[in-house]
């Protein structure tokens, strides 16, 4: 976009705005784990092909690699820091903690988010919606009996919770 | 909250000046002698003194110290769950210490699944060992006897009394104690144990979970810099001359441009920069130019089972029984067979990243290393400084499965520290890591044998080849501190030797030095020895007519494998079976079951064995597309006494995964050169979600036995067993993995599908051809009579007559109206000034941006009312003449790259209102280039061209048509000035009326499409697909918008809504009557639905691109996923925009509901990317013939990137 000189870039992460000094073409990935220290997001491929660097833009499973950070100034961006509430996880991050759906937990992040993301729109997914909307975020270890076993869990918790 | 004390102590000192501690050391184990053709081992160190194996806080907290480290299999819980047990203290009050060399013995590598198998069992002596001494303590306290005391939960109690009792903290308080560990200590009997056996939670995941957990890749130290290394040209090769030998020249210059470069080291082959931030130093990275030395490649790896035939190899025999040449000589049945194994990746998720901090005579480095001794002892080499002198800090990284880059990166952050004396974080790139990893080596086993003349396997004459080492750090090479040399290892052994009681055998490893860099990765060499023993026997069994597993147990006689192969096949329901094909089909759907069996032997031979693996496998196989699925696994495992049942099973699925990925995908691609050509996920897929079989796990009851490793062992028979399951299924006999699709299709004979698409049955689309014509206003006559005048005109230009017209006084904004600001505004969105006059990163409209054209690279000028260097002293007179007659206020002819030819059809109030707006504008001094073209290009020709080309005045409406319609074709020949980019050009540059207006053309790189009923777009355009097109820069029918068409449509955001539809009813007008353009799009969508074949292309584009691209069938994520079908760059004559977006990826999209693509530029080979386009082709677009010559296409391209 042409600018007009170069204002700080705003970014509104975890229900809070942050001005931070990066270019707006930096990679959202970049700015969340330099500029603003959150450890959730992991950069696994930079090509949006694993998942690992999950976070959600205004509730949207989004890879924050390929997304420059100036391309969502103005939109909630979630990370996996933000999704526990009054010191309490999220119904999800339970989930795959009781069903220990990680060996070394590189992919984790991006298991949870999307998670998340998939239950907003689908709270009650089906195995095979599971396997659809997972079926480009990679786990190199093999979690993947314990992390559709999660998502199952999380469904169930997120509906109970509701009540 | 104060920490437990346990946590606290981060070197051995910090444990042997502590109060209030009882510790368990032992002097270090004395160093192992070198063996031959095993890699070094690294000793411990004498002068670090005695090794601390266990410390009890007088808070009650303990410290468990272990050398080896946890790779995500749990190992630090396990640890735990041990000393706890051992020590009777609660479960969380152990802290583990894993890995840091300033604290915990060197165990040596973490490998071979032998943490809890052999490393642990200091640790829990060392436990058992502080809880006796505890009671000692406790029975002089109370003056009982020692058996007359209990502990539980780090108390100690009089067992008939329990309320007298001590703490295990009030019993070490005050003091320093410390016990040097006795190897004769009893340990807890099986009965006893509490926490050993039962399935603890994972005590790393809630904090990972919450985001919370510190990965080495989430270091952070006070003024850390960030740090990417550039790899020379010989891609993950590790030995020949050229190794640290090949670099010419950096040229620093090269990255002068970028902000906040602290350094660019050099030393040999290796090059680094630094820089203060991460963005910078990847861009640094990317463009310093670094001259190498052509690399010739690797010689004969086209054909990798020739290149392990023909590298130099020495025999080892190390089993022999019986005599097998004379067996072989007299067999009744005799069978020979090849097996190859492809080079693999171990893949880690994260790519490698590492921190280091150099202190002058001291330097600490973090890593993900899964040998942090061997790690310390090659940074000690490469600093030159003594190993105790740099502290390995170990933290949590990517799983690993054997070994990564975590060792290079390390180095290559120790180089960068020293270089900038402060911290430095170095990341791998995914692509780094990818092509440089050392590699999970090929290997081919040969066999020979057969049935006796009784059906009895007779004889085994087994060698396997296996061109591993211990790949050492790059860097180390890279600078020339260690010679590049290839070492030849032992380490083709492992599980060498069959299970089966072949009555004569031989086994033989040929020893021999790597091709490609490798090392060690999951099952080492006994997974492919594995694959071809098992492989071997099914093959055996087939030929002597007897069910797979019933031939099996004919010749195995150990009790444990015995009862466990009755275990696992009766959970899985195993069909004993003489002869392949028994379960009949199901459509194209083949049915088969395999199993294999086998007891992991690791390390040096003879070695040791792990855990006993059976497995079945039910695979699924279609016989058109040649796609394999495994159904489900059963795996039976006996690895003795299971420390945490959850956490074995939890392993064992990690290793049905991973092996059922390696048996069914993966293979390192080797490019031209033999070099790996994987750069990412798309060339070397993984399993997916989709693909996970369900998993059933036996596990034997052994809680009395010993503890076997499990981490690989589930592994190792895998691969056979999934080969097995295919030959059941089709009867033919797949000898080397992976089982891709076309090793089936090939197998079976199947004619690989087409990718092209059947003929597709779209609904008739009406082809009205309507040709526009860009209405000229005067006829031929009158352009011979311009041409006369032009030719005056030149002569007046040449002698000075166009005159300057007089500079005025700086405008007054205040007195345009604000009815004449805003229109100015619509005017300049529609006119897209912006776009042009605009500098990357510069002041909207102050010009600057450079414009490559045909004729010479042009700079735009400074639109800003700026006294000097801008417009401020034009006035409304000399900008009338520029936007009419390309004339300059100086009185010099403008280059028609600025569409005055289109411009002079602007009526004059949108001329006064554009005059007015740009004046309005904040002045911006900003001094640009004034350039000249050469001969024959210069101003003075420009009045001859104008003679011929421009046709001056405003546009005139057609009477015949609506005013929506005129409004429209106003808005697209005059301020949009659609022509300049959509209308083809003559030889000299003009754009070209008749039935080429709007017709299409290249303008930068790109194709501007023809907006005309030549259109390629595959659904007829019509007004409404057109004005959403313009205004969301996106449509389900057409596609999203991208390359120099983003800013544009961002533009005309600003422009009334009735305008961009007055627009589309003119573009669309061009258009013949459309039909039913759902019915056409989504024909086009299903068609290609149908076409996915599997093959390297269309793994590549499922890996790649497949997150965001796919037919509804995949995640949801930010952005739009539109049909590719309707894409008109798929359906163009040439394929120059998608390859440009394949490239360059969309980083600044028309809006933001489009969603960001990343550039595959790194990523992606010119054969790859040529490859993707031309499956995107066949698929999307497969009534249109291929693309010539892509390749050199995707290269052209390349090396003309978009400005
Ligand atoms: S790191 Fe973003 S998708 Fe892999
Ligand atoms: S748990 Fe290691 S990559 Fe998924």
């Amino acid at each position: 976009m042409s600018g007009t000189g170069s204002p700080p870039l705003r970014l509104t992460v975890n229900g809070r705005d942050h001005d931070v000094a990066a270019t707006p073409g930096t990679a959202l990935l970049t700015v969340l784990r330099n500029d603003l220290g959150l450890n959730g997001p992991k950069y696994g491929c930079g090509l949006g092909e694993c998942g690992a660097c999950t976070v959600l833009v205004d509730g949207v499973a989004a890879r924050a690699c390929v997304i420059p950070a100036g391309g969502v100034a103005g939109r909630a961006i979630t990370t996996l820091e933000g999704l526990a509430q009054e010191g309490m996880l999220h119904p999800v991050q339970r989930a795959f903690i009781a069903e220990e759906a990680a060996q070394c937990g590189y992919c984790l992040n991006g298991m949870i988010m999307t998670t998340v993301a998939l239950l907003a729109r689908r709270p009650q997914p089906t195995d095979a919606e599971i396997r659809a909307e997972f079926a480009r975020s990679l786990c190199r270890c093999g979690a993947h009996v314990e992390i559709l076993r999660a998502v199952h869990h999380a469904a169930a918790l997120v509906a109970h919770e509701a009540k | 909250m104060t920490p437990p004390r346990a946590a606290l102590p981060r070197t051995r000192d910090d444990f042997h000046a502590a109060r209030g501690v009882l510790v368990v050391v032992r002097d270090p184990p004395p160093a192992v002698p070198p063996a031959r053709g095993q890699p070094p081992t690294v000793p411990a160190d004498p002068a670090e003194g005695v090794e601390i194996l266990v410390a009890v806080w007088d808070d009650g907290s303990v410290t468990g110290l272990c050398g080896h480290v946890d790779l995500g299999t749990g190992l630090r819980t396990s640890l735990a769950q041990i000393v706890a047990d051992e020590l009777d203290v609660p479960f969380d009050a152990v802290a583990m210490a894993l890995g840091d060399t300033a604290r915990v013995p060197n165990q040596g590598p973490t490998i071979a699944s032998a943490s809890i198998q052999i490393s642990s069992v200091p640790l829990r002596l060392a436990a058992a060992q502080a809880r006796g001494w505890l009671v000692e303590r406790a029975a002089a306290r109370f003056a009982v006897a020692r058996d007359a005391l209990a502990t539980r939960d780090g108390v100690v109690f009089v067992a008939p009394d329990p309320a007298r009792c001590v703490s295990y903290g009030e019993l070490v308080a005050g003091g320093h104690v410390q016990l040097e560990l006795d190897p004769t200590t009893p340990v807890k009997p099986v009965a006893l144990q509490r926490l050993v056996g039962q399935p603890v939670p994972r005590v790393d995941l809630p904090a990972k979970a919450a985001g919370e957990a510190v990965y080495v890749h989430d270091v952070r130290r006070p003024g850390m810099l960030h740090g990417r290394v550039v790899r020379p040209p010989y891609v993950g090769v590790d030995a020949g001359d050229f190794v640290g030998n090949s670099l010419v020249a950096v040229d620093e210059a090269s990255i002068a441009h970028l902000p906040g470069i602290v350094a660019v080291v050099v030393i040999r082959d290796f090059v680094g920069v630094v820089a203060e931030r991460e963005e910078v130093a990847e861009a640094a990275a990317r463009a310093l130019r670094v001259e190498w030395k052509p690399w010739p490649g690797v010689a004969g790896l086209a054909d990798v089972k020739n290149a392990l035939r023909t590298n130099p190899a020495t025999r080892r025999v190390v089993a022999e029984r019986g005599d097998v040449d004379a067996a072989l000589a007299s067999i009744a049945q005799p069978l020979t067979r090849e097996y190859l194994w492809p080079y693999q990746l171990h893949a880690s998720i994260g790519p490698s990243c590492a921190v280091a901090d150099w202190h002058g005579e001291r330097a600490t480095v973090w890593t993900g290393s899964q040998n942090p001794h061997t790690l310390r002892a090659d940074l000690a080499r490469l600093v030159a400084l003594p190993a105790p002198a740099i502290e390995v800090i170990r933290l949590e990284a990517s799983g690993c499965y054997g070994r990564n880059c975590a060792d290079d990166v390390a180095a290559d952050a120790l180089l960068l520290a020293r270089a900038t004396g402060r911290p430095v974080r170095v990341q791998l790139t995914r692509e780094q890591e990818h092509l440089w990893e050392p590699k999970g080596a090929a290997q081919l086993m040969q066999v020979s044998g057969g049935l006796d003349a009784e059906g009895r396997a007779l004889a085994y004459d087994f060698s396997t080849s296996y061109p591993s080492n211990a790949a050492p750090t790059l860097a180390l090479l890279l600078t020339g501190t260690v010679a590049a040399q290839a070492v030849a290892f032992e380490m083709g052994d492992r599980t060498a030797v069959p299970p089966y009681a072949y009555a004569h055998l031989r086994v033989a490893a040929h020893d021999m030095a790597p091709i490609l860099r490798a090392s060690w990765l999951r099952g080492v060499s006994a997974l492919p020895n594995s694959f071809a023993h098992e492989s071997y026997i099914d093959e055996l069994a087939t030929a002597a007519g007897v069910d797979p597993v019933a031939f099996r147990l004919r010749h195995l006689d150990d009790p444990r494998a015995i009862e466990l192969i009755a275990a696992t096949t009766r959970r899985a329901n195993w069909i004993p079976h003489t002869a392949p094909q028994g379960q009949g089909s199901d459509g194209n759907i083949l049915k088969g079951q395999g199993f294999a069996y086998a007891r992991y032997v690791h390390s040096r031979f003879p070695g040791f064995g792990a855990s006993w693996t059976a497995w079945v496998a039910d695979v699924e196989v279609d016989r058109v597309s040649g796609e394999v699925q495994v159904r489900r696994v059963v795996v039976g495992q006996d690895a003795g006494a299971i420390i945490n049942p959850a956490g074995a099973v939890h392993q064992v699925h990690g290793n049905v995964v991973q092996t059922t990925s390696r048996a069914l995908k993966e293979q390192v691609p080797l490019d031209a050169r033999g070099a790996p050509e994987a750069r990412e996920w798309g060339a070397y897929p993984i399993l997916s979600f989709r693909e996970v079989p369900v998993i059933e796990v036996v596990t034997m009851p052994r809680q009395g036995e010993p503890p076997l490793g499990i981490g690989e062992a589930s592994s190792v028979p895998g691969t056979a067993a999934i080969a097995n399951a295919i030959f059941d299924a089709i009867g033919v006999r797949l000898r080397e993995p992976p089982f891709t699709p076309e090793t089936v299709r090939a197998a079976l004979g199947v004619a690989t599908p087409a990718a092209a698409a059947p003929a597709l049955a779209a609904p008739a689309v009406p082809t009205g051809s309507i040709t526009p014509v860009r209405r000229r206003r005067r006829g031929a006559w009158s352009v011979a009579a311009a041409l006369v005048a032009g030719a005056l005109g030149m002569a007046g230009a040449l002698l000075g007559w166009r005159p300057a017209l007089a500079p005025v006084g700086a405008s007054d904004p205040s007195l345009f109206t604000a009815a004449a600001l805003s229109r100015g505004r619509e005017v300049a969105a529609a006119g897209n000034c912006a776009v042009c006059h605009t500098a990357p990163g510069g002041v909207t409209n102050a010009g600057g941006r450079t414009m490559a054209t045909p004729f010479g690279t042009l700079v735009t000028t400074n639109l800003t009312p700026d006294p000097d260097t801008g417009l401020g002293r034009w006035s409304y007179a000399a900008f009338a003449r520029a936007m009419r007659e390309g004339i300059s206020r100086d009185g010099r002819h403008l280059y028609p790259a600025f569409p005055y030819t289109a411009f002079t059809r602007l009526s004059d109030d949108d001329l006064l209102a554009l005059y007015a707006y740009l004046m309005a504008q904040p002045p911006v001094r900003n001094e640009v280039a004034k350039v000249d073209l050469p001969f024959p290009y210069g101003r003075p020709a420009i009045a001859i061209w104008n003679a011929l080309f421009l046709d001056p005045g405003a546009y005139a409406p057609d009477p015949t048509r609506g005013a929506a319609w005129n409004r429209g074709a106003y808005l697209v020949e005059a301020a949009g000035h659609c022509g300049a980019c959509h209308t083809p050009r003559g030889a000299l540059g003009a754009e070209r009326g008749g039935g080429a207006y709007l017709a299409g053309a290249m303008v930068e790189g790109w194709e501007a499409p023809p907006l005309t009923a030549a259109s390629h777009a595959p659904v007829p355009w019509t007004e409404d697909e057109f004005f959403r097109y313009l205004r969301d820069g996106h449509t389900r029918e057409h596609g999203s918008v991208a390359g120099p068409m983003a800013p544009i449509v961002r533009d005309l955001a600003s422009l009334p809504e009735t305008d961009v539809r007055a627009i589309a009813t003119y573009l669309a007008s061009l258009h013949g009557p459309a039909g039913d353009t759902a019915a056409v799009a989504r024909s086009l969508a299903q068609a290609s639905r149908g076409i996915a074949v599997d093959s390297e292309a269309a793994r590549l584009f499922d890996g790649a691109c497949g997150a965001c691209h796919h037919g509804g069938d995949g995640p949801v994520l930010v952005g739009r996923n539109l049909p590719l079908a309707h894409y008109s760059s798929l359906h163009s004559t040439r394929p120059d925009n998608l390859l440009r977006v394949i490239l360059e990826g969309v980083r600044d999209p028309a809006t933001a509901q489009i969603g960001f693509m990343p550039a595959f530029h790194d990523a992606l080979s010119d054969r790859q990317v040529a490859l993707v386009a031309a499956y995107l082709r066949a698929r999307f677009a497969p009534d249109k013939p291929a693309w010539p010559d892509l390749e050199s296409a995707v290269a052209r391209i390349r090396a003309h990137p978009t400005p």
